[in-house]
């Protein structure tokens, strides 16, 4: 018998919501438009702030670090609806709407070199704002073909809710809970895709990292990075942050680029990259800091 | 390990061939491993228990069988659970497949 692994209290946390409330939720988001959605993620927000005293801890704990200061009810309110509006929005890009919103995007002249080389790279991307919003730049740029790769209780879920949302959207989401998975993503690579993945949560407490993140240590999972280095290819943090409004800002900026050969100080380089990574995201997170969506301990 | 089986007693020892240490050689530099390449079970489980890799190790012996024999894993086969079972396995697919 093994030992069980660990496991972060999100992944455990029992979803809030099938596939039919889903559904619903999106049916009245499309039937009744955003601006009138809208108006019930104040009452949604309020009814969470009440009832669900762990993800308000948890945001508590994170506005006082972030903010460095007593963070007041209003604040918490305002991270729960940052979340809830890219929730809701998430609907609208999916079901290509993404020109009702504005979007600034930065960095994407990387992106077009790299498309024009062919050969793909991975996107990192955090628990951070709008992963749609990034996503909807890639469609806006002639479909350029993405795989999302998750851990595959994830990966489950997601393919779910993308049905559920907008079945004729094809996205490749590639669990890595078999063997082969990542002989999938390396396939992938070598035909062009970008493939994304949220590097910031760790999910089975294995082969972690601890980096300073906003005032103390906090475990980053190695693997995400481990397999950009593995693959050689190039590495692409990816932000979209959600300003209020109808306005996102999006951010391309490089990780690592792919090297011209298998370095010999694999770990010196890896350690690197994930200190840019974990240093970014500090950065967007003081900048913008209602845009971060894990509401579990993360320095746990 | 020794068990009785009859009246014989059988020791499951590791013999490799010549061409199967080549390979758990090959996956043991690759990999940095902590075992002697002749210390591998050619009958054991590469992936998870048995050798303890994970996917991301898969990742790189299919990347390094690759360069080296010329031999592509696809993704997405239904054979590769039965390829990975067992370095002993993997060998079998590697020569049945070199210079194609």
């Amino acid at each position: 018998m093994t030992e069980k692994p660990l496991t972060q209290e999100w992944v455990t946390r029992p979803e809030r919501g099938a596939q039919s409330a889903i559904k619903l939720g999106v049916w009245i988001a499309l039937h009744l438009g955003r601006r009138a959605a809208r108006l019930f993620l104040y009452p949604i927000c309020l009814y969470f702030l009440v009832s669900s005293p762990a993800a308000s801890r948890s945001s508590r704990a994170y506005l006082a670090r972030v903010l460095g200061r007593r963070p007041r009810l209003a604040d918490i309110f305002a991270h729960f609806l940052t979340f809830a509006s890219c929730v809701l929005d998430r609907v609208f890009l999916l079901n290509d709407q993404s020109q009702a919103f504005d979007i600034e995007v930065h960095g994407e002249e990387m992106l077009q070199e790299i498309e024009r080389r062919g050969g793909g790279c991975m996107l990192f991307g955090a628990h951070f704002g709008s992963f749609e919003v990034t996503r909807a730049i890639g469609r806006r740029r002639g479909n350029l073909p993405i795989t999302l790769l998750m851990y595959e209780e994830n990966a489950r879920k997601t393919r779910a809710a993308l049905a559920a949302i907008n079945p004729k959207l094809e996205t490749e989401v590639i669990g890595v809970g078999r063997l082969d998975s990542l002989i999938t993503v390396a396939e992938r690579l070598r035909g062009g895709h970008f493939v994304g993945v949220l590097a910031d949560r760790n999910v089975d407490g294995k082969d972690l990292v601890r980096y300073p993140f906003l005032g103390t240590q906090a475990a980053f999972p190695r693997g995400p990075f481990r397999v950009a280095q593995v693959l050689q290819c190039p590495v692409v943090m990816m932000v979209g942050r959600y300003r209020g409004g109808r306005r996102y800002e999006v951010f391309f900026e490089p990780l690592d680029e792919a090297p011209e050969a298998r370095a010999q100080d694999n770990e010196a380089r890896l350690d690197a990259m994930m200190r840019r990574y974990v240093a970014r995201l500090e950065h967007y997170c003081r900048e913008t800091p209602f845009n971060w969506f894990n509401f579990y301990d993360f320095w746990a | 390990m020794a068990f009785h089986h009859g009246n014989r007693i059988m020791v499951n020892s590791i013999v490799l061939t010549t061409e199967e240490a080549t390979l758990a050689q090959l996956i043991v530099d690759t990999l940095n491993l902590e075992v002697a390449a002749t210390q591998i079970d050619p009958e054991a489980p590469l992936y998870g228990e048995g050798l303890g890799l994970d996917s991301i190790d898969m990742l790189e012996i299919s990347l390094v069988v690759s360069q080296r024999f010329g031999v592509k894993l696809r993704a997405d086969d239904e054979s590769n659970v039965q390829i990975f079972s067992s370095l002993r396995n993997l060998n079998t697919f590697i020569q049945q497949h070199r210079g194609q």
